[in-house]
């Protein structure tokens, strides 16, 4: 991810090769995303890009987590390219980016993920480790 | 007057025969460099080109197809990887 993001994405932190934290907003006009901005935090291990990154949302004053039936309300993602099983070291920061602000535009449901509350209450895992089983090909 | 050669010495380089402003699509190096671990470009940190036609330092693509998860498959278009060798060498003289 150089001096040209595309759009909608900004660059807040990248002073390193562990932890970078990147704003995305979605451009097109669905009215569950509108006027609001969201924080990703990416965080590489020695391996990426042959492992994936770690790539939650994180929440504060001005970044809430975005609705979708497939982000949980603490910021836990489940999307197959950023599981073992989906990665491949050809993506990048800003090609994961965009596949969340299209994961994300083409939602419409307000929703979170079946068992949120639980899962947000007794999650110790990181996201890598948990075992997300891709059911839902519609959104 | 005549000029006899006592000896002389060859010089040219070589580099592949890639576009030049290619890079490497996992580790995001040009082609003409090395992976990120390596110091030496050429010979010591060589290219490969699948048989799908995708091409990556040879590091990278390996340590890559080590993963489980890779299934040992090619990271652009996920056909299993097979190779068939080296990219050809452009060699110019000094």
């Amino acid at each position: 991810m150089h001096e040209h993001t595309a759009p909608g994405l900004e660059l807040v932190k990248a002073d390193d090769f562990k932890e970078w934290l990147v704003d995305i907003r979605v451009l097109d006009p669905n009215p569950l995303y509108q006027n609001e901005t969201y924080r990703l935090k990416f965080t590489f291990s020695q391996q990426y890009p042959i492992e994936a990154p770690e790539v939650v949302f994180v929440r504060d004053d001005t970044h809430p987590i975005p609705w979708h039936p497939h982000v949980y309300s603490n910021g836990i993602i489940c999307l197959d390219l950023l599981d073992r099983a989906g990665w491949t070291p050809i993506h990048n920061v800003e090609s994961v980016c965009v596949s969340l602000q299209s994961m994300l535009t083409s939602n419409t449901k307000k929703e979170r993920p079946e068992g949120d509350e639980h899962f947000v209450k007794y999650n110790k895992q990181r996201p890598k480790d948990i075992n997300f089983v891709f059911h839902d090909n519609q959104v | 007057m005549k000029v006899t050669f006592k000896s002389w010495n060859a010089v040219a380089f070589w580099r592949w025969d890639m576009p030049a402003d290619d890079v490497c699509g996992i580790c995001r190096n040009p082609y003409e460099s090395t992976c990120s671990k390596c110091k030496y470009p050429g010979d010591d940190c060589p290219l490969l080109v699948g048989d799908c036609n995708h091409s990556f330092h040879m590091h990278c693509i390996f340590s890559w197809l080590r993963q489980e998860s890779s299934q040992e498959k090619c990271p652009m278009c996920r056909q299993r990887m097979s190779f068939n060798g080296l990219p050809r060498c452009l060699i110019q003289e000094v």
